[in-house]
This record gives C-alpha cells, structure tokens and sequence, in this order.
C-alpha cells in the first residue's frame, strides 16, 4: 500500500514537472547562427530575434534585449538594433574558444529573463600536414605518420590516401587517440610504386599534404636476424663464428648488417666495421678476440642499399674463445725457513694466480724447476700455488710455468742465494743492490741503487777526439768509461787544451756530458787537448789529442773565388761585347783591310804559281767575304787547232800588240788600277770599248814587297789598260781573258795562259784613291809553255771519253748561261772547245766573271 | 576498397585488399574503349564466356544497358570463347598519376619474388590437401592446365608484356578460386591462405606495373584476358586436383617467364 502511494506521488510529480518544463521551453526568441564555429581572431556577428507573443507579453520590444557572455554582459556599443523584433551583437577578433552568448531581456523594468543561449565554438583551420612519412614492418601493414600542424581547438579529422597508379586503395582514417598516424588495412605489395598522402578536415575547413610516392620495399624495416648462435674455433682462440636465420625478406631483397659485441662484463658495445658486413650473408666470423674469454653478441640488418629502416636489435647470443697458452709468467717469490738439519734449509716457494686475461684458460698446474749451481735440474708440478722445499745452503735458481689446455706460460725465473751470501765485497768495484719488497699478496715493484764498498781513480782516462773542427771552435767528444775502469761514480771531467806556445787552459765538464765545444780557438793553430776524469777520490788522465784549426771558415774560400770569378767574367764579357760593337773601329785600326799583293790574282798570271793552288785561295779569300767588292777576272783559254775566224783576228791583233810591246815595262808601280786586256783584243768591239775609260794600254810590274812581310813568290809583268783601282769595288767586270797561243813553235799544242783579274770598283765611294791597279800578262817564256804542255797532256791523260762527254755538256750549258747576260765572250767558246778536245783540267777551264766573285765551271 | 564488386561471388569470404583486383582490370578496359572499336562488349563476353562468376556477369548487365546493345549483338558470337586482339595502339592511356620510371626492374622483381615462392606454395598447397596428393603427384598435379594463356619467351617486349598481363591476370583468377576453396576445404590451413593472398598479392602488384609499361611505353591501354573454368560447381577432389594442376602450372611457368625478363 505504501509502495502504491509513493508511486503515485511520484507519477504526479513528473506529470507536473513535465507540464511546467514544456511551458518553460518555449523560448521567447532565438539567435542565430544557432551553434557557430568561429575561427580565431575573425569578427562574429549574432542576432537576436524576439517572437511577437514575448514582445507583446512582456511589453519589450528589441531595445530590451541585452547580452552576456558567460555571465557577463557585454557592452551596449557593441549591440545593434535591426529592427523591433532583432539585435545583433558583433565581437572584433574572437579569441575565446568556448563561449556561452545569452540573449535577455529585461521585463517590467526590473526582471532580467533569458531568451536564448548559444555556445560559440572558435578554433583555427587545419595546417597541412607535414614530414609524411611511411613504414613498412616486415610482416606487417604499412604505418604513416606525420605532422598535423598546429593545434586547431577543434576536432579535426585526418585520412591517409593511397593509391597506386591504376588504382586507389581504401581511406585510412585515424583514430582519436592517434591523430598522427595511420596504418593502412592491406597488405603492402614490394616493387609497385605508391603514391600517398593526408587529408586533414575540421569545421572551419580541409587541405592536403604533399603526396610522396616510393616503393614500400624501400620503407621496409626487416625483422631482426633470428636464432643467433656463437661458436668458438680449436684452432684459433681470437675468434668466434656467428650463424643466423636472416628473416624472410631476405628472398627478395638484398641485406647489409651491423654486429656488435661486448665482453660479459662490459656494457660497452663494440661494432664490427659495416663495410665487412654490407652483404647478405648468414655468418660471419669475429676476429682480435681475447682467448678464453665470453662474449655478447647482438645483430640487425636493413635493405642493402640503405633505403629503409634498421630492423631491431636481435637477441643476444653469447659464446667464449677457446684458450690460449697463459700469456705471462706467475709472480714469484720465496721465503727461507730456518732448518734444524745441518747444512739444508727450508724454502717455500709463493705465487700468485693468473689473472683471467693472462691465464688465457684454466690453468690445469704449476710447473717448478730447481737447479743447483751447476748441476742438473729438477722438475716438479705443483697444483697449488705455494710449494716448500728443503734444499741445501748453495746457491739454487727456481724457475715456475702455468700450464693450461693449451700450452705453458714463459718461465718466471727466481734466484735464491746460498746461505752465507755475506760480504765478499771487492772495493773500487760497482754493485747494483735490488730490493723487492714484499706485500701479503705478492712482490711490489723492486728499487735498485748502484753502490761501491770504496771508491778509487779511475785506472784509465777517457780518449778525447774531434768531431768538429771549425776556423775558430772545436766539437770534442768522447765515450763513457767503462764500469770496470771508473773505479767509482765519475764526478767530472776536466778537459786540459793548449797551443805550442801557449799556457794550458782547463774546462770542467758534468760527467753526463761526452761532448763540449771549445771556443774561441785561434786559426790556423796546432791545439793540444786531454781529458781527466775525476771520481770522489782522484782523477786520471786520458792520451793527448792534436788537432789543428783551420785558416779558413767553412765556405770561406768559396765566398772569395767565387765572386772574383763572376767579376772577371763579368769583365771579360763587357771586353768581348765592346769588341763587338766596335769590330769595324777596331779592324780598321789594327788589322787595315789590305790586300796581300802576292796573293793578288794578278799574280797568277805567272807560271810559277801553280794555278789549283791561287784557286783554292781565291776561294778562301771570297769566303771570308773580306772582299766582296773585288771582282775577279780569270779567264783561261786554249788554243784551239781550229780557232774561229773572229778569233783568230783578235789574235793576230793581240800578237802584233804584244810584239810590239815586248821587252818594255812601264813602272807604273802607284798606278793600281788592273783593266781588262780586251780592248787591246778586239777593238773593233764598240760596245766593249764603250765601257772603257781608257783607250791606252799600260804595263805595269807588280811590287816585289807584299804587304807586312808577304813575299810575292814571283815577279812578274802585267800589262794593264785599266784605270780601275785594283782592289776597288767591282761594278763591271772586264771579263776578257785572253790567251796567247799563236807561238808558232809550239805548233798545234795549246798554250796556256789566263790571267785573272780582280778590280774593285767602289761607285758609290769616294774614297777610290786607295785602290790599287795591276795588270799582269804573263810574258811566258817557251820552256814555261813546253811544261805547261806537260802538265796538261799528263792530266789530260787519265780522262776518257766519258770525261770528255761531261765537259761538252757543261760547255753548251755554259754557252748559253753567260749569253743571256750578255756577257758571252767569244774566247770563252774557244776555250771550251780547247777543253774539250785536250781534256783539260778543271782548274784550267775558263771562268766567267761574277758580280761579286767566280763561279769555277 | 575498388569501387567496383567482387568477382568470385558476395559469398567468398575475401580479404578486402584482394578481393578486387581483377575487377580494377576490367575498369581499366573499361576507361579507354576506342571509338571505332568498341571493345568492351566483347571483354564482356570474354569474361562472361569463362565460368568464373556470375557477379561478373551482373556487373556487365549494365554494360549491355548501354549505348551499344546494337553493336553487342553484331560482335557476340564473334569474339565469344577467345582472347581477343589488343586495343589499337593510339587509345588514350589514363593513370592516376605517373608511373614510376623504374618499371621493369620493379617487374623483374615480382617476377622473381614469385618464382621464388612458387614452389614453396606448391608444396604447401597439395600438402595441406592430405592423401593421396602427396604421393601421387605426377597424376593427380601434373600441369595439364587447359586454355592456359601461352608465353612467347623470345617475343618482344610489348609482346612478352601482353601476354604476361594475360598470364597474370588467369593466374590471379584462379588463385582467387583455390583461395576460396581451399578456405572452405582447409580452413585451418592459415599458411597456406596467406601465401596464397600473399602471391595474389603480388600479382596485382605486377598487373599494376605492366598495364603503367604497357601505357607509358606502347600505348597499350586494354588487353583481352580470358579465365580458367570455374571450380564452384566442382566436387571436393576436383577443386583440389584442379588448384594442385594449377599451381604446378604455375610453377613451371613463372620460371620461364622470370627467366625471360
């Protein structure tokens, strides 16, 4: 019955409420917008609007209304009254992000009633996401993440897009709790390129990050290597070989490797270096390991390109190297032990463990060796590290060996002295005294001190020699005497230098010295030194040594040679330079450009000079090209068995002029002008005695004394016409030679004869006075002519045909090169048709004049 | 994940991810039909023509609704039962985005990440289908696989990469067969479904970079593709023996085919 009261009280109670609320629910107005998303910093703008039955209800229209915002009323400056039934309210650069805007009124000038409330919700748009970025877990589905930016205040949704190029893949949509990362729903497929990216959403808007596009393979972050295992090597105790399972990427992709590794006891890893581990593989074997000792391994990989992520770290695998025999011997030591018995005494022997890293195993014994002053060992093992035995007074050495799996320690070896080991000490001789100390765990680091019962001189001096000896100093130097000598600690030496004449001076040197330099030594001087060595009680000296200093400094002498060298040759350059300049001055002035009068060509005329002889001087002298303006005129001519009309003409000519002139000789001795003799040949030629500028002919005898005691080697006449200086310079060569053959007595043979002519015609030069002019004709007696003929026919002889056949040739070529300068001449064609016919030598062929020399033909 | 249907049937409890590929490859025919050789019917009928699944049949019901019901009945009985020939080669290739450069060497790989699970599925395959198959190997999974679309070694490239499409796509198929059945034969053979996923995996992968090879490099924007028999009628022994001819198949071919590229 009560419970049935209750109920009803109960039911009425909500009937009523429900009645009284759904009055109360009915708002007076509204606001619009009605639930806004405003983005920070932006002006929002709302409006009240007041429905009619309110208005007239409460008699307000929108004057009345007022707003608040949480609670407090917001200022009237910022209300606007649109119409009866709005108001609006505006807020300049919202920063509140949760807002509660109320729209009142107030009624009966007293009473405030709410109208309507909003919440204003105010946040920012989403950034772009940025530093997409995907991982692929081996066996697993693909994971991005990303950056989403700042923070929005709003709830902003974010989408991984992916797709491939033919074809899109399902959204990947985050969840709350992992806003930044998404992992996809399908399996990843190695070796397609996948393009992806984020979309990030919220109310007040959308935007995208930047897609990236890869192949999953290469965001690939393998499973670690599993099943790691280590195993040691019998052979070798510095190594330990790793095998794994690679994970089964490795079907498809390539792997490289990093293993690490520490000892047990460590916490530091070293790595092997990644160079030797940058391929796929499954062992791998560790070198430069300890012997005997533990380590732990560990081991990752990743794609061997380095495209992707390391994997984990594997699990840690552990193994040990094998032993090695123990790197060092034991510590060793002994105490002695009075003995009862007569004569023998009780020593034990102590040692200590091998620290692991020495013992490089388990060390199965000891080994101990006793030896008695010269005699056989003994050996023993021994397990413990301490052994006593009972040996006699004499001196014994003990040496102790660990022994392991492997092999035997070095010996550490241990000297345990005779029993009345007491004095016996000899004086003046060194003793080195060792103490060990000994600690309850072993022997601490022994002292040692040199000492002598009694000291003495040294019984030899130390040997003083140079190692240096310079102008005005001098490096001594000499050797630490030997233990058996010093006969005490060696306080000083004294080092004692003297010249002959001098008193002697005295160094005193520290005894860790073995070299002083002496000082201030006089050049050039014979030096005396010896040395002293001192101990505590006196001092010995060594054998004197002599030494000499020298005049000069080191490089001394080259700084003197060498300079004066330079400046004489400095010299003698300038002279030779000067000389050259003035080459012309100085000719001039010393040698005058003279012409040697027996070497005149003039002078071959005679038949005394042998003709090849005055050529191949002629030769030299146009080589030297001191006469380059000497013309030469030689022509050589033959009589001809049958001479040409003309030629004989100008023979008879000839003849009858030098039958008329035989026998005389015009001195004209200054007069050195040498002209052609053709005029006086043929002087019906006009155009050659056109060229003449002397119709007369003159005969002149050569001077006898040559020019600065050259000898002419003969005397002979010339005839000259000429009025041309001898050694002019030539302009036009008078290019006549003439030979006389018509001596009736000779017959048909030939006669030689040529003359040469050399006349310089300087044209240009004033200063023609100097020259000379010669003519020579050669009055050639008949026995001169009959040894000519000798010659002649003797060299002739030799020539055959073939000769013969090369001279006509030259000939017809000679024939015509002369003519086209015109300056043929007929005698020439005569003496060519002579050579021909006797053979004649070379040296006898006429020569055609050259402007500047001759062309032998 | 595609927007278009399964292929096996709403029943095939298929992972999503794999659940479409094939259908992706029909849309990819279906985005570039050439105008004066409209092919899409007769990919319909090629598809429709193989018992593979009457889910793809709806599908190309809406096809026929089209604008060409005219033409598909001039073409029906024509290209009916055979691949048919490629598209022309200036039809308009369209991807989502640009395919990578990398295209054949990425080919080259999936190539070789097939062949070198092939055999291991095989294994795993007529292993978990119990006696007699392991035993009898030669006459139960001997590789006597009809209409298996052939593959010319020493072709050139756009041949060899036609036909490896048409390969792929047979094999893809019939993977997605024996997937099914073998979920429903051997459900506690987790390994095997998952390298059974895994390589269809990867043949949808490899249908993805040949069909970017074929558009980028020869314009090829549809190949013709066929499909082996449908094993849903099949008794139990039968879709075994089929699945175990098939992944025999597959075994000997993948190796001529990784070996040819």
């Amino acid at each position: 019955m009560l419970a049935l009261q209750t109920w009803i009280v109960h039911a009425l109670f909500i009937f009523f409420t429900t009645e009284s609320v759904g009055e109360l629910l009915d708002p007076c107005g509204y606001i619009k917008p009605e639930s806004p998303v405003v983005q920070l910093g932006s002006n929002f703008t709302a409006v009240c609007v007041l429905k009619e039955k309110c208005m007239d209800y409460f008699h307000v229209n929108a004057s009345y209304i007022f707003w608040k915002t949480n609670h407090l009323t917001v200022p009237k400056e910022q209300y606007t009254i649109i119409n009866r039934t709005a108001s609006s309210v505006t807020f300049t650069d919202t920063s509140l992000l949760n807002t509660q805007l109320t729209c009142n009124i107030r009624t009966f000038g007293q009473i405030d009633q709410n109208v309507y409330g909003i919440r204003i919700i105010s946040g920012l748009p989403p950034e772009k996401p940025k530093n997409l970025s995907c991982i692929v877990n081996e066996g697993k589905k693909m994971m991005c993440q990303w950056d989403p930016g700042r923070e929005t205040y709003l709830e902003t949704n974010f989408t991984l897009k992916s797709e491939w190029a033919t074809e899109k893949f399902a959204d990947c949509k985050t969840k709350r709790d992992t806003p930044t990362s998404c992992t996809v729903d399908y399996s990843p497929v190695y070796f397609v390129n996948i393009e992806v990216w984020v979309e990030a959403e919220n109310a007040l808007g959308k935007v995208t990050s930047n897609h990236i596009n890869f192949d999953p393979v290469d965001k690939v972050k393998p499973n670690p290597p599993h099943n790691l295992s280590v195993s040691n090597s019998e052979e070798l105790s510095s190594i330990l070989k790793l095998t794994w399972i690679n994970s089964s990427i490795q079907g498809f992709i390539r792997l490289k490797y990093n293993i690490q590794y520490r000892t047990r006891d460590s916490s530091i890893w070293s790595q092997i270096p990644p160079e030797d581990t940058a391929s796929t593989r499954s062992s791998f074997t560790v070198q430069d390991l300890k012997p005997f000792t533990e380590y732990v391994f560990r081991i990752r990989c990743m794609k061997e390109d380095g495209k992707g992520f390391w994997s984990d770290w594997s699990e840690e695998a552990s193994g040990i190297t094998y032993e090695d025999r123990p790197s060092k011997a034991p510590s060793f030591w002994y105490k002695i032990e009075p003995s009862h018995t007569h004569g023998y005494r009780s020593v034990q022997l102590i040692w200590k463990t091998l620290p692991p890293f020495e013992a490089n195993g388990k060390i199965l014994d000891y080994e101990v060796t006793l030896t008695r002053w010269k005699s056989r060992l003994q050996n023993y093992t021994v397990n413990d590290t301490k052994w006593t035995v009972n040996i006699t007074n004499d001196r014994y050495i003990a040496t102790l060996t660990a022994r392991n799996l492997v092999g035997k320690s070095d010996a550490a070896v241990l000297t345990i002295p005779a029993y009345d080991f007491q004095g016996n000490l000899a004086e003046s001789k060194c003793y080195l005294i060792t103490v060990t100390p000994i600690y309850a765990d072993g022997p601490g680091s022994p002292e040692s001190i040199k000492a002598y019962l009694k000291q003495a001189p040294p019984s030899k001096g130390p040997t003083v020699r140079t190692k240096k000896v310079g102008k005005n100093e001098a490096v001594l130097e000499w050797d630490q005497l030997p233990v058996d000598v010093q006969n005490g600690f060696i306080r000083n030496y004294t080092i004692f230098y003297r010249t002959i004449i001098g008193n002697e001076t005295a160094v005193n040197v520290d005894s860790s010295h073995t070299e002083y330099t002496l000082s201030s030594l006089t050049s050039d001087t014979l030096y005396m030194v010896r040395m002293a060595a001192y101990t505590d009680e006196g001092g010995k000296d060594g054998p004197e040594f002599t030494f000499t200093t020298p005049k000069f400094a080191q490089g001394e002498i080259e700084a003197i040679v060498v300079p004066v060298c330079l400046a004489f040759l400095l010299t003698t350059l300038l002279g030779v330079l000067f000389c050259f300049n003035k080459r012309d001055l100085i000719k001039k002035h010393i040698w005058p450009n003279v012409p040697d009068p027996s070497k005149s060509l003039i002078a071959q005329w005679s038949p005394h000079t042998p003709p090849r002889h005055n050529f191949n001087s002629k030769d030299q002298m146009y080589s030297d090209g001191n006469f380059t303006d000497v013309s030469v005129v030689e022509i050589e001519a033959a009589n001809d068995k049958k001479p040409f009309p003309e030629d004989l003409k100008s023979l008879d000519l000839f003849k009858k002029e030098k039958v008329s002139t035989e026998g005389h000789s015009s001195g004209i001795g200054g007069s050195s002008c040498m002209s052609s003799s053709r005029p006086s040949i043929s002087s019906s030629d006009e155009n050659e005695s056109a060229q003449n500028t002397s119709g007369t002919v003159q005969y002149s005898t050569v001077v006898h004394s040559g020019y600065r005691h050259q000898v002419p080697s003969v005397q002979v006449f010339s005839r000259s016409e000429s009025t041309q200086p001898l050694l002019d310079s030539e302009e036009r060569p008078e290019d006549l030679q003439l030979l006389d053959n018509t001596d009736s007595s000779v017959g048909n043979f030939p006669r030689q004869q040529y003359f040469k002519q050399n006349c310089s015609q300087r044209e240009t030069s004033p200063d023609s006075s100097h020259s000379e002019r010669s003519k020579q004709v050669s009055s050639v007696s008949e026995e001169e002519f009959v040894r000519l003929k000798q010659q002649i026919s003797g060299i002739s002889q030799p020539y055959g045909s073939g000769q013969m056949k090369m001279f006509q040739e030259i000939s017809v070529a000679d024939a015509f090169g002369p003519r086209t300068e015109g300056q043929v001449e007929r005698l020439e064609t005569v003496g060519m048709e002579a050579a021909v016919d006797e053979g004649m030598p070379k040296s006898y062929l006429p020569q055609t004049v050259r402007r500047g020399g001759y062309m032998p033909q | 994940m595609g927007e278009g249907g399964r292929i096996f049937g709403d029943k095939r409890p298929r992972e999503p991810e794999s659940s479409d590929w094939f259908e992706r490859e029909k849309s990819v025919s279906r985005r570039s039909p050439h105008p004066e050789f409209p092919w899409e019917p007769h990919l319909g009928a090629t598809a429709c023509s193989g018992p593979v699944s009457m889910k793809k049949c709806t599908g190309i019901r809406t096809i026929l609704q089209g604008v060409v019901p005219l033409l598909l009945v001039l073409h029906w009985k024509h290209g009916a039962g055979s691949p048919l020939p490629i598209t022309p080669v200036n039809a308009t290739c369209a991807t989502r985005h640009p395919c990578h450069s990398n295209l054949m060497n990425q080919i080259r790989n999936q190539l070789a990440q097939l062949n070198g699970s092939a055999n291991a599925l095989f294994i795993l395959y007529y292993t978990a289908q119990g006696e007699p198959f392991p035993n009898n190997l030669d006459k139960l999974c001997g590789p006597n696989v009809t209409d298996f679309p052939p593959f010319h070694a020493n072709g050139t490239e756009r041949t060899r990469l036609v036909e490896l499409y048409r390969l792929i796509a047979y094999l893809g198929a019939s993977l997605g067969n024996i997937t099914r059945d073998q979920k429903v034969l051997n459900p506690n053979a987790l390994s095997l479904h998952s390298k059974l996923n895994a390589t269809a995996d990867i043949m949808r992968g490899l249908l993805s970079n040949v069909l970017c090879r074929l558009c980028n490099k020869y314009h090829v924007a549809h190949v013709d593709v066929a499909y082996g028999p449908d094993t849903s009628g099949k008794d139990v022994f039968q879709k075994k023996k089929l699945g175990c001819q098939l992944l025999g198949k597959y075994k000997q071919v993948i190796a001529v085919v990784a070996q040819a590229f």
